[in-house]
């Protein structure tokens, strides 16, 4: 990789990988509870003591930014993986089998990706008394591993008849080997700017649910803390500027890290 | 060619392209089975008595009868899922719970103007507005300026709704007071334009960005010369001829992006307490309105599929690549 590939893909990459360590640090060192209430200070702007302020019932905002930015990037990791982890095998095999096999996997990716997220999670919440963190990462693996199945059944396509894998064939190599060593690096690529772009996705779309009530119960998510910014946007402003700073911060650092894993991927 | 030979070659036209409708429609049918069948299994195979959960733990015991009775819920599942299903087919999946004497395809009738208006300002707004910033972008107009509108559209493009339009509507409704707050009961057709336009900034971005890109492609035609060289003005140019021929890759981007619009109009509805499709699901949802819930949820499945279908008529007409 060339000097400048290189910064240009770690510049993208950084910045999410920092918001992920900062976050992590302050949930492992800091004794700051996202939930402890301090009833007087509810709704209290930002001081020394609470650089972000206080929300609803005198919750710390600045705990609050840190713990619901973890959970939300583990839920994106979590589901990302096994989007991943699921889609991966099956495009390939897929792929690599063809004709049949190949258009019913991606009739049934055409199928599950014509879902509207939003209504699903409706549906499958309404089983739930309370829905919890759980729930709602259950809700995003349901339809997020099509997307990781197609680009890697159409990779697969596209691979198994390329020349080295035809070489390869031709010396005898197995089909386990030629699989684990000539398709799956050349396809792991394209499949790995998924993982960004679907966790990005991931932390809106909890955020968004939070934000109209479908949020998890415990209240420690960017979707409660934009839920409280957007009922008190009279009395306390900065509720809402802290929690649209975040989520923005957030998901744009994700979409930039998938941009860069784009710029590594394409790199010659 | 005779007749004959002039109709067979239309009918082998004719025969892939609805055969094509007929697979789209039952894609689209089974998708809107699914999402039913969901919404219908969970609000039965809740753990726990469903009665209990809409009337509270502390209703009496012939109170919780009586409602499992008017719902059907104590009659075997197989038997109530065909009820259901009839019931979605005649449109009559009885009243609502909330509102006793209402139906509940009646309340959704109700709601799906107000979502109508909004989804349908926001479309117009979102389209004439990213196509003005594309033309701002490549025209010669702002100068060395025109890449500020550029990088503009990508910011926006790249900026999720609900990270936006909070702040947006506090700067506007709150601080500045241009606007009507939200759940202002008389904010009128003022309030339904500024809630489409937040509606519609991430279409209009969306459509910038391929506007801009078809635009740029026309840019170095050699119709764009001639037109010049009659001395036509620089808006002549543009709007007249580059833009009617940069027009098709825009329907599609608009066509795609009206799922995205429906899932944001959920969002604003309930940021600005307006009444509509989304804010009748979530209220029958904390309620467990079962009735209404279900016909909200198929309703709006409905109006999803719909908005795809016409995403891939319009990029099927329009860009004969992907027809096949």
């Amino acid at each position: 990789m060339s000097q400048v590939t290189r910064v240009s893909v770690f510049s993208r990459v950084l910045p999410a990988l920092a918001v992920a360590l900062v976050a992590f640090a302050f949930v492992v060192l800091s004794d700051r509870s996202p939930t402890r209430l301090t009833l007087e200070l509810a709704w209290a702007g930002p001081d020394s003591t609470r650089p972000f302020g206080s929300g609803d019932a005198g919750v710390d905002l600045f705990a609050l930014v840190f713990h619901a930015t973890f959970r939300a990037l583990g839920l994106a990791a979590v589901v990302a993986l096994f989007g991943f982890t699921l889609g991966t095998p099956l495009g390939t095999t897929a792929g690599l089998a063809g004709g049949k096999a190949q258009r019913w996997l991606l009739r049934a990716c055409d199928l599950t990706q014509s879902f509207p997220t939003f209504l699903l999670a409706l549906a499958v919440l309404s089983a739930v008394a309370v829905p919890s963190r759980l729930h709602i990462g259950a809700v995003f693996c349901l339809t997020v591993w099509a997307p990781f199945a197609r680009i890697a059944s159409v990779q697969a396509r596209v691979l198994g008849q390329s020349q080295f894998v035809e070489a390869a064939q031709a010396l005898g190599v197995s089909h386990g080997v030629i699989i684990l060593k000539h398709v799956m690096p050349n396809l792991l690529g394209p499949v790995a700017i998924q993982l960004g772009t679907a966790a990005a996705g991931i932390v809106i779309g909890e955020t968004a649910l939070g934000l109209v009530g479908l949020g998890p119960a415990d209240g420690v998510s960017l979707g409660s803390l934009m839920e409280q910014g957007t009922l008190s946007m009279l009395r306390a402003p900065h509720v809402l500027a802290v929690g649209a700073l975040t989520v923005m911060v957030v998901s744009g650092s994700l979409q930039l890290a998938s941009e860069g894993l784009r710029r590594w991927v394409g790199r010659t | 060619m005779t007749d004959h030979r002039r109709d067979q070659a239309r009918a082998s036209r004719v025969v892939p392209v609805l055969l094509k409708v007929a697979e789209r429609s039952f894609g689209a049918l089974l998708v809107l089975l699914v999402l039913a069948t969901l919404v219908f299994l969970a609000l039965r195979l809740l753990p726990g008595d469903p009665a209990a959960l809409i009337l509270g733990d502390q209703a009496p015991e012939l109170e919780r009868a009586a409602l499992r009775a008017r719902l059907g819920l104590d009659r075997p599942l197989w038997l109530q899922y065909l009820h259901y299903l009839k019931g979605l087919f005649v449109l009559d999946l009885g009243d609502s719970l909330a509102r006793p004497g209402t139906k509940a395809f009646g309340e959704v009738g109700r709601a799906l103007g107000p979502t109508a208006a909004l989804s349908g300002v926001a479309v117009l707004l979102g389209a004439v507005g990213g196509i003005a910033a594309a033309l701002l972008s490549v025209g010669p107009w702002l100068g060395a300026r025109r890449e500020w509108a550029h990088r503009g559209i990508l910011a926006f493009a790249a900026t999720p709704l609900i990270a936006f339009a909070p702040l947006l509507t506090y700067l506007f409704a709150v601080d500045r007071q241009w606007a009507p707050l939200p759940g202002d009961p008389d904010a009128g057709v003022a309030g339904l334009l500024f809630a489409s336009g937040l509606l519609s900034i991430p279409l209009a971005a969306q459509v910038g960005r391929i506007g801009r890109a078809a635009l740029l492609d026309q840019a170095r035609a050699k119709f764009l010369d001639v037109a010049r060289a009659k001395g036509a003005t620089s808006i002549r140019v543009w709007v007249v001829h580059a833009l009617p021929a940069a027009f098709a890759p825009i329907s599609v981007v608009i066509a795609t992006q009206l799922g995205a619009l429906l899932g944001g109009a959920v969002v604003l509805e309930r940021l600005f307490e307006r009444p509509g499709l989304g804010t009748l699901m979530l209220n029958a949802y904390a309620a467990r309105d079962i009735p209404v819930l279900e016909a909200s949820v198929v309703a709006a499945g409905c109006l999803f599929v719909l908005a795809q279908a016409a995403a891939a008529f319009a990029s099927a007409t329009l860009d004969p690549r992907t027809a096949a």
